[in-house]
């Protein structure tokens, strides 16, 4: 058995921003993941992190604070988003004296900055089409000079409480090992990432599989918000492969099988920049009229030129070429919408603490402050993991400091009675194999509640939850051994993703309104003085009750959102 | 609908202390790239079957291994391609090699990581940060933009010979790391760098196979990287304490005076000790006709030599 003051879960952005903080801030920090930290999905984000540095044109974190608002269709906490929006340029500055390869202005030297979707400006920090890779990168060169130990590919399978409910540690299978152990704490911090993989197809890695949230969820801790989740308006088809908004941000366009540009018609003036969800829904309106290319519409970046192509998104064309078989410099790219961010997650403030569990926090994609409200903002994500990665690891240590935790409550039995549950799940014979679960479920939801969604196909998915539910107690795995067992870490996903499609789909069914990238269909317009709330899920006797907060309102009024 | 022949490396330490292999046959659409297929199979046909992957889009560099042979990253990697190059319905599929397995195709990648730790992987700068970015050219960012695509997926190591034949040997993707680094602007430690990339297991030993350059899947060119890093240990005047970069600076003068190689110079360069110890050796080796003759020969055009070297200066 393993303590340490604070344990990070999931070594992304957000994870690695708060070892780091709370190394810095003078406390025992340790990192667990089921995956080495430059194996996070945070290295599969391309076009770039926001901040109002002005290094193109003039800014103001006011600008970007309200963009950001309005993006989020008027769902996110406003003191929260002044905080992420305030906190940018002094995060992005701290990445960038850890080495982070940042892009350049052409004549001044100063971090370089590109138009991105929803923005007034061009506010997006670039690394080329490489963003989140540089930056997950330069996180993990600095907990190696800080010699932060990370227990690589430990599997988290759950949290420990003590008798007053506070959480004092994990449970974790060490995979190369084979065992399983118990790891105490006096703060737990989870930054797991989303849980894109509810979804097929996904943008998402096939690690995305929302454990963090599943944990919480069945440890009696509210999530938030669960009923928004994004679809990116460019994902390569078959696959699900992700085209940077950085592609429209350097003069991409859309195109119908018309040839039209068909944007003009759903946002006259940013045209393919307005937000995520307005460029998605049109496209699958597009799409649904018959003005499609086998399921898909084109992007379009031949204008661009050879060169600037090989300069700003060498890494789109190499995808392209790839996984669709087509070089951008010579043919447009037919691309979908797809599921690619989940703006919901463990219900935290905006120090990242969960409310209903003393020792709990989160941050990252896989908690929810709310800063993305209804539809986050490309450019947003890396941000949030950064900015509230940071404060979430300040909030830990402080927690620590201040004499909170109760790390002693966490014993080796934790790890022997989940052990003895394992044992059922191993020597099962008979059952339903993992996949059979976990694929038709995510074709339900594709289907289902995706970039549309009405009462009836709602009211389908929730029976398809239901169904497969029952099934997941009886799951079957195939591999008895202790190594590296994938077929158990695959079964233990698989029943964290079907209680997530649950809590997405009755958020879906009870909200009924439009709000960002939650679109109804039945219920096309947004109803403020109903639904400006956030939804809270939790987890009771196997079933789903919902609850609802307020939102916070500072400076800005809700108005009709146009693009 | 296409079939295909997966012959997949099995190690299975909970049951079996060999290695063996297994074969499975899919039925498939043509497209399918060889982490799908193997993920199928491990659904559809063997839940044993472990491979370490994660994005699917060839950034996460979770899945290098070794397909007919070759180090490829199985999720970008077409399973059709393979049969049309290789002239076969059978795909061999492999883990990396010169790393030991811990499970089929998952390999204990704890000396990769341990390797990549020693080159001190973070920034040192000197003095303290400016309250803003620090002020870089877009050429100089750019000088280390190349280094910064690597994804640490070891297909390099995997290739590397060095490696193979000395399992300290620093290696390519470090090598990139320390790059990375040490051609920063930003970075203080350009000197310390450079001396500790040099010594024993360091830059010199490598053997300029040129596969890493070959084999990465995100064209880093790690032995450009080492190449560069050799320069830097030049300029940095460290060369003549390390017989590694003696045996590189013999090379140079001996091209520069000669125009050509005079591999008798070599020896005396590199190893200056050694090589009186071995003298008897060398002239027992002369007298038999085995040892290339002392007097250096002059090539006949030395101007075109001279040409080709001051181009190949220009261009680093």
């Amino acid at each position: 058995m393993h303590t340490h003051d604070v344990v990070v879960v999931g070594a992304g952005l957000a994870g690695m921003r708060a070892a780091i903080a709370a190394h810095e801030a003078g406390v025992d920090v340790a990192l667990v993941t089921k995956i080495h930290p430059v194996r996070s999905h945070s290295g599969a984000a391309q076009g770039g992190i926001n901040a109002a540095l002005g290094n193109e044109t003039e800014d103001s974190t006011d600008n970007h604070t309200f963009d950001t608002v309005k993006g989020s269709d008027y769902l996110g906490d406003q003191d929260a988003i002044e905080i992420l929006c305030g906190d940018a340029p002094g995060e992005i500055i701290q990445l960038e004296h850890w080495g982070a390869v940042f892009s350049r202005h052409e004549t001044t030297g100063k971090i370089a900055q590109r138009p991105f979707g929803g923005a007034g400006f061009p506010r997006t920090c670039y690394a080329a089409d490489l963003t989140g890779l540089v930056i997950l990168h330069t996180l993990y060169t600095v907990c190696v000079k800080y010699e932060i130990p990370c227990y690589e590919e430990y599997f988290v399978t759950e949290l420990i409480t003590d008798d007053d409910g506070a959480c004092c540690g994990v449970v974790a299978y060490d995979m190369v090992h084979g065992t399983i152990e118990t790891i105490g704490a006096k703060a737990v911090v989870l930054a797991t990432g989303g849980a894109g993989r509810v979804y097929a197809p996904s943008t998402n890695a096939h690690a995305s599989t929302g454990d963090g949230m599943s944990l919480a969820l069945r440890a009696g801790v509210p999530l938030k918000d669960m009923e928004f989740m994004q679809f990116h308006p460019t994902t390569l088809s078959p696959s699900g492969v992700l085209v940077t908004e950085g592609a429209r941000g350097e003069g991409g366009i859309l195109l119908n099988n018309q040839g039209e540009r068909f944007m003009s018609k759903y946002a006259p003036n940013k045209l393919e920049l307005a937000s995520r969800d307005v460029v998605s829904r049109s496209e699958a309106t597009e799409i649904l009229e018959g003005r499609g290319v086998n399921g898909c519409v084109m992007l379009d970046l031949r204008h661009l030129g050879k060169e600037k192509i090989m300069e700003r998104l060498p890494q789109i064309r190499e995808l392209a070429m790839a996984f669709a078989g087509v070089d951008p410099i010579e043919a447009p790219i037919p691309i979908r919408p797809g599921a690619h961010y989940h703006m919901g997650g463990v219900h935290v403030d905006s120090w990242g603490a969960a409310p209903h569990m003393s020792g709990l926090f989160a941050a990252g994609e896989c908690a929810c402050v709310s800063v993305h409200g209804a539809n986050r903002l490309g450019g947003n994500s890396l941000l949030e993991a950064v900015v509230f990665g940071a404060r979430t690891g300040d909030a830990a240590a402080r927690f620590v400091h201040d004499g909170n935790g109760n790390a002693g409550a966490a014993k080796p039995e934790h790890a022997l009675e989940y052990e003895k549950k394992l044992r059922g799940l191993l020597e099962r014979t008979q059952g339903t194999p993992q996949h059979e679960i976990r694929d038709p479920l995510a074709d339900m939801m594709q289907e289902k509640v995706g970039v549309f969604r009405n009462g009836d196909d709602l009211n389908a998915a929730r029976k398809v939850v239901d169904d497969l539910k029952e099934k997941v107690p009886t799951m079957v795995i195939s591999d008895k051994g202790r190594t590296f067992n994938q077929s158990l870490i695959h079964a233990i996903e698989t029943g964290f993703l079907v209680d997530l499609a649950d809590c997405m789909v009755e958020g879906a069914i009870a909200r009924t309104e439009s709000r960002g990238a939650h679109s109804r269909t039945d219920f096309p317009e947004r109803d403020d003085e109903k639904w400006m709330k956030h939804s809270l899920s939790y987890l009771e006797d196997g079933k789903v009750r919902l609850d609802y907060s307020e939102v916070t309102m500072t400076k800005f009024e809700p108005q009709v959102r146009t693009y | 609908m296409p079939q295909t022949t997966f012959d997949i490396f099995r190690y299975q330490p909970d049951f079996a202390d060999e290695s063996y292999r297994q074969s499975y046959a899919l039925d498939h659409e043509p497209e399918l790239t060889i982490l799908d297929a193997v993920l199928r199979l491990q659904n559809e046909q063997d839940g044993t079957l472990a491979v370490r992957y994660s994005c699917r889009s060839a950034i996460c560099g979770s899945c290098a291994c070794r397909v007919n042979g070759k180090t490829v990253l199985a999720c970008m990697t077409q399973v059709e391609d393979v049969k049309k190059e290789f002239g076969s319905d059978t795909v061999q599929v492999d883990p990396i090699g010169n790393f030991a397995p811990i499970k089929d195709l998952v390999v204990d990648m704890d000396p990769f990581w341990e390797k990549f730790k020693s080159v001190k992987p973070f920034l040192v700068p000197d003095g303290p940060a400016p309250e803003k970015e620090r002020i870089v050219s877009k050429e100089a960012m750019q000088k280390i933009y190349n280094e910064s695509k690597c994804i640490l997926c070891a297909a390099c190591y995997s290739e590397c010979n060095s490696f193979a034949a000395d399992e300290e040997f620093v290696g390519p993707a470090a090598f990139v790391w320390g790059y990375r680094f040490a051609g920063d602007e930003r970075d203080g430690q350009r000197k310390a760098r450079a001396k500790l990339y040099s010594g024993q297991h360091g830059v010199w030993d490598c053997t300029r196979c040129m596969y890493c350059n070959e084999r990465c899947p995100k064209g880093v060119d790690p032995r450009d990287a080492i190449e560069k890093l050799g320069g830097i240990a030049f300029n940095e005047g460290i060369s003549w304490a390390d017989s590694g970069a003696r045996h590189a600076k013999a090379f140079l003068i001996s091209v520069r005076t000669g125009g050509k190689l005079n591999e008798t110079l070599l020896v005396p360069f590199t190893a200056p000790i050694q090589s009186q110890m071995d003298m008897p050796f060398a002239l027992r080796m002369l007298r038999k006709g085995k040892a290339p003759s002392p007097i250096p020969h002059r090539v006949k055009k030395r101007s075109e030599v001279n040409k080709l070297m001051k181009n190949v200066k220009e261009t680093i």
